[in-house]
């Protein structure tokens, strides 16, 4: 059975005016290990997708299974367990916590989770991915591609089996986009994470294992 | 560690760090709330127990207490006595004295002391000298406090009920332990006693200390079988019960209006924690991503919240012991004046109090964060990846927010009209609550509505700096509705109390205008109350009379008793006697002509109001009095108005009180003059009548004047108590402007790089501060006004029974709003240069 799996996910938002499909009928399988890229335009469903295998949304029509669990009959307690387990996330902007240190903000996944030794694995994800030493930096004394090197130790600290990255070069110069894709693409060999990236670049498609292309909210086939 | 303990200490505490001004105002404006809570409950502990009075202090243990009105006749003792139970019988003489006739009138007991000699209830201080031990023959022995300082020896004089008698120091008691919370007091035999205080044959109460076997009510029935008609028996301390409850009412009071700034300090709780979870949002969407559960973020801001209480609870503990002195104090001095005679005790810090104080700071704290908090644990994860700035999500605005309001406001009409609850005006409370509560729900409407109809007339009047202001307050609907709900309500609060206490004042001044048409008034030293202090003996009164100029004496009566089970006041007096002048003034519909010409033909009374609202009593009903040996019937004639004491009054004809109370001493005594007497010539022949006897007399203008300062005297507690909550409403818009600023930063410093100069950014804010007091000032005393109305006709009316005329005191509320409003501007100040100095190209490069 593949890690993520979507079977004919759609997605509706109701807002004020006429209701909005951002997914038609989406069905994808990622497996363990695998490096998967979405391509798109803006507004095409990437991130939207990206937060149904996630499981921090929900589809309004069909199923989304994360190692097997599907994400629609659970509880908001067993979504944020799942979330806790199985996945990580990057974000375009980072999303560090301001007031935390580097070592910090890595660790806290761990906190919540209420792992042991969380200090320990923070500081060696945090030497995993070059920043030995920074660990006392708070994020507005690191560089852009500093701060998304803490955002991925801290999105792979409990070891997720899946990551799921939105536009995590977005925000960076090509030269520490790069060293970015090669940190990801690390991760799926190194801890046999399966990642999900939404991109626009170009450059990164090169380290993918798969591209799936999306379209005014379906996949591009 | 915890998870939650986690997210609070990293994600709350953590940036706390970084805006220590605006955190330290939130605490103190906790700790505010909570020192007064403590603070008023101290210092009613501290009124209530001073009624634990000397004479139960030095009765020692006993179980009943035998008493009269005007005394038991000491032949009842004697039936006592040999009545075939082996009781113990502690009989006791109970008045004032002061010594030489100068100074404050101290209780003077007269104890059987030899008759006590074989007794554990004497205290032993009293036994190592009995009166013929005494070191002079010639001299009534006296034991007295230490605190009086009068050294054993020493002669002294006292008055006692106009008399001046002598007598020598025999001992000194510790006034700690003898005098209980009222400190000072003499003490002598009781035979001594009755001949100095006038009461030979009488006395004024017989302990009981009953047999071991048998209940109380079991030798209460027994006793009450055995005693003379109009003797009355209750347990031991019912005095102090009885003052207790008639308490009650006025501490309860007191206790809601010290409510009220707790009150506040919630609202501003909600929007210190609301502020937390906006600024937080983005955060908090990472935190949900990252495996954070909507309870530990729910219990994280809780905890923050907690932690304002907890270190606000704790100074407020502190501080609250500290404003407790003062408090009790002032509380002392309204108890003094309304109720009886007083002495606060020493103020302790009791766990109770303080258990209470910050179980309540905490409550409010956790309970006005609850809305906050649960907001915070709705973020959806998503937000952790959308971006932007997000404002408070404006539910107040939609419709069934509205009805709800307007349904708390029908509720509150509703509750104005419902009946008290065992006494307590619990649904009048409810009803001020709900009145609150309907108004702030409204108020992001009246927001609304106000930005909207004034936009234009402000940018003519103040510039685009205030087209500015009122849109960012309008932009966040949701803080600033709950900042303007703050301060509105402290507005309110102090508003109505101000109403209430000037309408009682207009109301008190019209009434002593009708009542006090006697020239001069006379009474002896000690408490104002005439049914506690000493008496004056008739012939001053017949002395009086014979003095040229003077056309009537007014001789007026009053002994202290107890009706259905709480304090009053009987009295007799000769209000129809001048002619003319002096007249009281009854209830609408009631025949004033007619009452006083019947009142002195019979078994008649007329009652006070505060006296028929306690008793349920009207005209026609009958009152059934235990006097001079039997009970007699009184019919009610009618109902006069009365702002002397809360206790009440049952007043008959002098000569229906002489003829079953027959001591002819006046309490108190009006004399009226002659038209075109000279007023000073009349005073000088009353200062030769009175013969150097110590009486205080007092003109007209002194005694209203007096009345007044006292009437501003009761009242001081509670504009002390309004002030505190303004203070916190105050302190809450300065955290709230501060942290305005701060989130604006980008916005500031855009406008900077539009051209705006640091007096405009500095302007813009001042004019925040100042449509925020506009807005809280305007609401606040409409609130005020229908809170007034509440307090004056539901509340005071069901806890005290009076009647006060509503006026509006127009000077001292604009005086009021006034101060707020430029309290108000000043909390501005600080925020506004924290703007104008923000650094743009930094602020920019931040974002």
């Amino acid at each position: 059975m593949a890690l993520l799996e979507v079977r004919n996910a759609s997605k509706t938002y109701r807002g004020a005016g006429a209701p909005v499909m951002a997914l038609r009928e989406v069905s994808l399988a990622v497996e363990s290990g695998e490096f998967v890229a979405l391509v798109g335009r803006s507004g095409c469903g990437k991130s939207t997708l990206l937060n149904l295998c996630g499981a921090i949304d929900f589809p309004t029509e069909g199923e989304v299974l994360i190692d097997g669990i599907s994400t629609k009959r659970t509880n908001d307690f067993e979504l944020t367990r799942l979330r806790r387990e199985k996945a990580g996330f990057v974000f375009q902007s980072f999303q560090l916590l301001a007031g935390l240190s580097a070592v910090e903000n890595v660790e806290l996944p761990l906190l919540l989770a209420r792992r042991p030794n969380a200090r320990q694995t923070a500081l060696s994800r945090l030497e995993w991915v070059g920043l030995q030493g920074y660990s006392a930096r708070l994020p507005h004394q690191l560089s852009g591609g500093q701060q998304q090197r803490v955002a991925i130790a801290r999105s792979v600290v409990h070891s997720p089996r899946l990551l799921l990255a939105d536009e995590p070069t977005g925000n960076l110069d090509t030269g520490t986009g790069e060293a970015i894709i090669t940190l990801l693409r690390n991760i799926t060999r190194d801890f046999q994470t399966a990642v999900l990236m939404a991109t626009h670049s170009s450059e990164s498609l090169t380290s993918v294992d798969r591209v799936i292309h999306m379209r005014d909210g379906q996949l591009d086939i | 560690m915890n998870a939650a303990l986690v997210l609070f200490l990293r994600l709350i505490v953590r940036p706390l760090r970084n805006e220590p001004i605006r955190a330290a105002l939130t605490c103190f404006a906790v700790a505010l709330g909570v020192a007064v809570i403590v603070a008023i409950d101290l210092a009613g502990k501290s009124a209530a127990s001073s009624f634990h009075s000397s004479l139960e202090t030095l009765a020692g243990k006993n179980d009943l207490a035998i008493t009269a009105t005007a005394g038991v006749d000491e032949l009842v003792l004697g039936q006592l006595a040999q009545l075939p139970y082996p009781f113990e019988l502690t009989p006791r003489i109970e008045d004032f004295a002061t010594v030489d006739g100068r100074g404050a009138a101290i209780p003077f007991f007269g104890l059987d002391l030899v008759g006590m000699t074989n007794q554990t209830a004497l205290p032993s201080a009293l036994q190592w000298k009995q009166p013929q031990q005494s070191p002079d023959a010639d001299a009534i022995p006296l034991w007295v406090t230490t605190g009086l300082r009068l050294p054993v020896g020493k002669h002294i004089r006292l008055l006692i009920n106009s008399q001046l008698q002598e007598f020598v120091i025999a001992g000194n008691l510790p006034a700690q332990k003898y005098g209980g919370d009222q400190q000072d007091l003499f003490i002598t035999d009781i035979g001594y006693a009755q001949i100095a205080t006038g009461k030979a044959g009488k006395l004024d109460r017989i302990y009981v200390k009953t047999p071991a076997n048998g209940s109380l009510s079991h030798w209460r029935a027994v006793l009450s079988a055995r005693l003379p008609a109009g003797t009355i028996v209750s347990p031991q301390g019912a005095a102090t019960d009885q003052n207790r409850k008639m308490l009650s009412a006025f501490r309860w009071n007191l206790r809601a209006l010290s409510y009220v700034a707790v009150l506040v300090g919630g609202f501003l709780i909600y929007n210190t924690i609301s502020i937390s979870v906006v600024r937080r949002r983005a955060d908090i969407g990472v935190v949900r991503a990252l495996g954070g559960t909507r309870a530990e973020l729910l219990w994280a801001f809780l905890l923050e919240a907690l932690l304002f209480a907890g270190i606000g609870g704790g100074f407020g503990v502190l501080l609250g012991r500290v404003m407790a002195v003062g408090a009790a104090s002032l509380v002392g001095s309204t108890v003094e004046s309304l109720y009886v005679t007083n002495v606060p005790a020493p103020v302790h810090l009791s766990l109770g109090s303080v258990a209470n104080g910050v179980a309540i700071g905490v409550g409010v704290s956790l309970l006005a964060a609850l809305a906050p908090a649960s907001e915070a644990a709705r973020v959806s994860p998503i937000e952790a990846v959308a971006r932007g700035r997000w404002e408070f999500v404006n539910t107040q605005r939609s419709r069934w927010l509205w009805r709800f309001a307007l349904g708390l406001l029908v509720l509150s009409a509703v509750f104005t009209k419902t009946p008290p609850v065992m006494g307590a005006p619990a649904f009048g409370y409810a009803a001020v609550l709900l009145l609150v509560m309907g108004t702030s729900l409204l108020i992001p409407n009246i927001i609304s509505w106000s930005a909207a109809g004034f936009t234009a007339f402000l940018q003519r009047l103040l510039g685009v700096e205030a087209v500015l202001a009122m849109q960012s307050l309008r932009s966040s609907l949701g803080r600033t509705a709950v900042l303007t709900a703050a301060l509105a309500t402290a507005v309110a609060m102090a508003a109505a109390v101000g109403i209430m206490v000037g309408s009682f004042r207009e109301t008190v001044e019209v009434w002593l205008n009708s009542e006090l048409t006697a020239d001069f008034y006379l009474r002896p030293p000690g408490s104002a109350a005439a049914d506690r202090h000493p008496t004056m003996s008739a012939a001053i009164a017949d002395a009086l009379e014979r003095i040229p100029g003077v056309a009537a004496v007014d001789r007026f009566r009053a002994y202290p008793i107890t009706y259905e089970g709480l304090p009053a006041t009987f009295a007799g007096g000769e209000a129809a006697k001048p002619k003319g002048r002096g007249a009281i003034r009854f209830l609408p519909g009631e025949n004033t002509a007619e009452i006083l010409s019947k009142l002195n033909t019979g078994d008649y009374a007329v009652v006070s109001e505060p006296f028929a609202n306690k008793h349920n009593v009207r005209p026609g009903s009958e009152l059934r009095l235990p006097l001079g040996g039997a009970i007699r019937r009184f019919q009610v004639l009618g109902v006069y108005y009365d702002y002397s004491t809360e206790r009440g009054f049952i007043v008959v004809d002098r000569s229906t009180l002489l003829k079953y109370l027959p001591d002819p001493a006046a309490s108190n005594v009006a004399v009226y003059l002659e038209p075109h007497a000279d007023a000073s010539a009349v005073r000088r022949s009353i200062n030769q009548a009175l013969g150097g006897q110590s009486v205080l007399v007092f003109s007209n203008g002194s005694l209203r004047r007096g009345a007044i300062t006292l009437f501003d005297q009761t009242f001081r507690i509670t504009y002390a108590l309004e002030l505190v909550a303004v203070i916190v409403a105050v302190l809450g818009i300065a955290g709230a402007l501060l942290a305005l600023v701060i989130d604006r930063r980008r916005e500031f410093a855009l406008l900077r790089f539009l051209g705006a100069s640091q007096p405009q950014i500095r302007r813009i804010i001042l004019c925040e501060a100042g449509l925020l007091g506009l807005l809280a000032n305007g609401i606040g005393i409409v609130l005020g006004t229908l809170l007034s109305l509440i307090l004056i006709f539901v509340i005071n009316k069901q806890s005290f029974g009076w009647t006060i005329q509503f006026h509006w005191p127009v000077a001292l509320v604009l005086a009021m709003l006034g101060g707020i409003y430029i309290a108000t501007l000043l909390a501005g100040l600080y925020p506004a240069r924290i703007a104008a100095r923000l650094d743009p190209i930094e602020a920019i490069h931040e974002e």
